[in-house]
């Protein structure tokens, strides 16, 4: 049923596949928390994972960047791969990984530095900028794409945890493209902020569309109705349907895709 | 329904009126409260109580009774004396003309001897008789010579001995208070500050007069700097390694457990553990501060591990998420966002553990740094390290154990100095705790 809702989708996509993951089990410990998802996202595409809470949507995200590495209980199987490498490979330094997928995270972290620092700390350990001048641009460029350059221009010095939850979120997404990523995965982005801040981060969403895979987690279905192209459902670690957004909170395949979408479970 | 409503209605009474829950309740509150103001008032009195018996005992220590003598001696008087077979003798028969002379000058008669002199001032002759050997450019011109009076005069002026407490000794007689009285009143003898106390060397035990704390002070600071330059970044590596980078194995399990066991080792364990290994195994010099240093970061270690950690773990994962986040490595991570914000900590923590170390007696009786008499300075900076010295609270507890009241006194004053590094040390570390704290 769920290679079915696949090749559909296959005839309608006309963009790229930047991730592909086959067979992925995720266990904590004994627990077994991700079985046997198999997805295909798109580049230049906003995919959202929806489920209800603890159905492995944030432990597969985690996945994509090798974030789990740091769990020492956690253990991945299955294939993941970014342009056709394989980001498990032995070869592969995580580090390197996390500079070409950025991650924005649940609650607001920047870092307790000034604006201007946080946006640089990234470029600065990649060695992206060869002087001052190259670095003021990159941190121009990036808070532009976190549009959130006009409020802070004025004041690129003062420390970033002085500014509202809506605006550390955003300074978090421009930090997270400052390093120039290609995958942009969000888990949960909007859950710590008011309806006008998460309505900023939604159109900056739709904005960052334009580069990037973008992957987000969210517990808002009007959310993942509202920023993403593709929706995966998650429930009890496996992934149940992964489709065009509008067919899966119209017309799902899945019956336990139908009572998630309608309230009866979750 | 209404009759349900009806019956609950008045068990919860009106809002204006305190039901007898509420009054019990409310009672031990205000009884708890009692209590703890209580425990916190008693803590304070014990701690006026000894702050007011440290300053009494031990601020007299901080003056000592001068005689000033002015002398003239002539070349043939010189001649003389350095002609005779007793010749300090002769110095001191010069000296006590000279005192009766000054005595008789303000109108004062006292009958005095040379034994009185020698009991008030010690051996006057041997000190003026040096002088003059040393500066013989002197010899004709007045020079005025400050004696320290013995102990138990200063005691007298101090009002720790009295006239009725004295009996007759070969420390002093009754009869020598009448001189000492005669001196007074002539400006001869006079209380000043003891500078010899912070700056000096320890003296014999007859003499606590000349007993300073200065010496074992630098003793002090050369062992703290052995500490720090050690426990520190031992101490902090440990503590990221065990942190932030080993697996949670059984291992480790085992190392922090046996860290907290260390903590709490009493401390003489370790000044036999550094007699074994750093005297006796590995030859080090006894009495050395190095030594001492040695064993004291052997105590210090754990507690800096310990605060250490504390400081790492509370640092938010959020930060480590972020950096790791946007790609750096975990080294990166650590030492870019984790090592600054616990910085605070860390070095609060070093600080009550150097603290600790620098008022450590107990390790310091087994490597030989009590009960020696610290008397001369360190020439140098290696010579500070390895050369025999005291510490302060090894120089505390050796004052505290001789036989002359006049000690009592300078254990009592070490203390306040002891308690002035201390005190500056924790504002140190309360200040850069200040300063370097951040949010988040």
């Amino acid at each position: 049923m769920y290679d079915a809702t696949y090749d559909t989708t296959q005839e309608t996509a006309v963009t790229d596949v930047k991730i592909k993951a086959k067979d992925v089990q995720v266990y904590y410990a004994d627990n077994h928390a991700i079985k046997d998802v198999s997805v295909e996202i798109e580049d230049k595409t906003v995919t959202a994972f929806i489920g209800p809470s603890g159905c492995g949507k944030s432990t597969f995200l985690r996945c994509i960047n090798r974030m789990n590495d740091t769990i020492d209980i956690c253990r991945v199987e299955g294939d993941i791969l970014i342009d056709g490498d394989d980001i498990y490979d032995k070869r592969v330094d995580p580090v390197q990984l996390r500079a070409k997928v950025g991650m924005v995270f649940q609650k607001p972290n920047p870092f307790p530095k000034s604006i201007y620092d946080n946006i640089a700390y990234g470029p600065r350990i990649h060695g992206m900028a060869r002087n001052k001048a190259e670095l003021d641009e990159i941190v121009e460029r990036a808070l532009r794409r976190g549009a959130i350059w006009d409020e802070v221009k004025d004041r690129l010095q003062a420390p970033g945890t002085g500014l509202s939850g809506g605006q550390q979120q955003r300074l978090c997404i421009a930090r997270a493209v400052a390093t120039e990523p290609e995958v942009l995965l969000m888990d949960e982005p909007c859950s710590a902020l008011d309806p006008i801040a998460t309505a900023q981060v939604e159109e900056l969403i739709d904005e960052l569309r334009q580069n990037y895979a973008v992957v987000i987690v969210t517990h808002s279905m009007q959310q993942a109705a509202r920023v993403s192209q593709k929706t995966a459902f998650f429930h009890l670690g496996h992934l149940v349907e992964y489709d065009d957004t509008s067919k899966i909170f119209t017309n799902p395949e899945d019956s336990r895709t139908e009572s998630y979408i309608t309230g009866r479970i979750g | 329904m209404t009759d349900a409503s009806m019956d609950s209605a008045p068990t919860k009474g009106r809002l204006t009126t305190v039901d007898a829950r509420t009054k019990k309740r409310n009672a031990a509150e205000k009884r708890f409260k009692a209590y703890g103001l209580t425990a916190i008032l008693i803590g304070l009195f014990f701690l006026v109580v000894l702050a007011v018996s440290i300053l009494r005992s031990g601020l007299p220590a901080f003056t000592q009774a001068n005689v000033q003598v002015e002398f003239t001696l002539s070349q043939d008087e010189y001649d003389a004396a350095e002609g005779q077979m007793l010749k300090t003798k002769a110095y001191e028969n010069l000296f006590i003309a000279a005192l009766e002379n000054q005595l008789e000058e303000r109108g004062l008669e006292v009958d005095f001897d040379a034994a009185a002199i020698e009991r008030l001032l010690g051996k006057t002759g041997g000190t003026i008789r040096e002088f003059f050997l040393e500066n013989p450019d002197r010899i004709g011109t007045p020079v005025t010579f400050d004696l320290a009076a013995s102990s138990r005069v200063d005691g007298y002026l101090k009002g720790r001995v009295t006239r009725e407490s004295v009996v007759d000794s070969r420390f002093l007689m009754v009869s020598d208070l009448d001189l000492v009285d005669a001196l007074r009143d002539a400006g001869i003898i006079t209380s000043g500050f003891n500078w010899n106390f912070i700056t000096g060397s320890d003296s014999g035990v007859d003499n606590p007069g000349g007993a300073g704390i200065g010496v074992s002070v630098i003793g002090s600071f050369f062992m703290m700097l052995v500490v720090l330059a050690l426990s520190l970044p031992i101490g902090v590596a440990a503590s990221i390694y065990l942190e932030e980078f080993a697996p949670q194995n059984w291992f480790t399990d085992l190392i922090e457990v046996n860290i907290s066991n260390l903590a709490a080792v009493p401390s003489i364990v370790f000044g036999i553990l550094g007699l074994a290994v750093f005297i006796q195994f590995m030859h080090l010099p006894q009495s050395a501060p190095l030594v001492g240093g040695l064993v004291l970061t052997l105590m210090t270690l754990p507690t800096i591990i310990i605060s250490t950690r504390a400081s790492l773990k509370s640092v938010p994962p959020s930060i480590r998420e972020a950096a790791l986040g946007v790609g750096a490595s975990k080294m990166q991570t650590v030492f870019h966002h984790v090592l600054p914000l616990a910085a605070p900590g860390i070095l609060t923590g070093t600080i009550i553990g150097l603290a600790q170390a620098l008022g450590e007696t107990a390790p310091l009786l087994l490597i030989g740094m009590v009960g020696f008499i610290a008397r001369a300075y360190p020439e140098g900076v290696a010579s500070g390290f390895i050369d025999p010295n005291s510490a302060m609270p090894a120089q505390i507890y050796t004052w505290a154990s001789r036989a002359d009241p006049g000690f009592y006194e300078k254990a009592w004053g070490g203390i306040i100095i002891l308690l002035i590094f201390l005190l500056t040390m924790n504002i140190i570390a309360i200040i850069l705790r200040r300063r370097f704290e951040r949010r988040w």
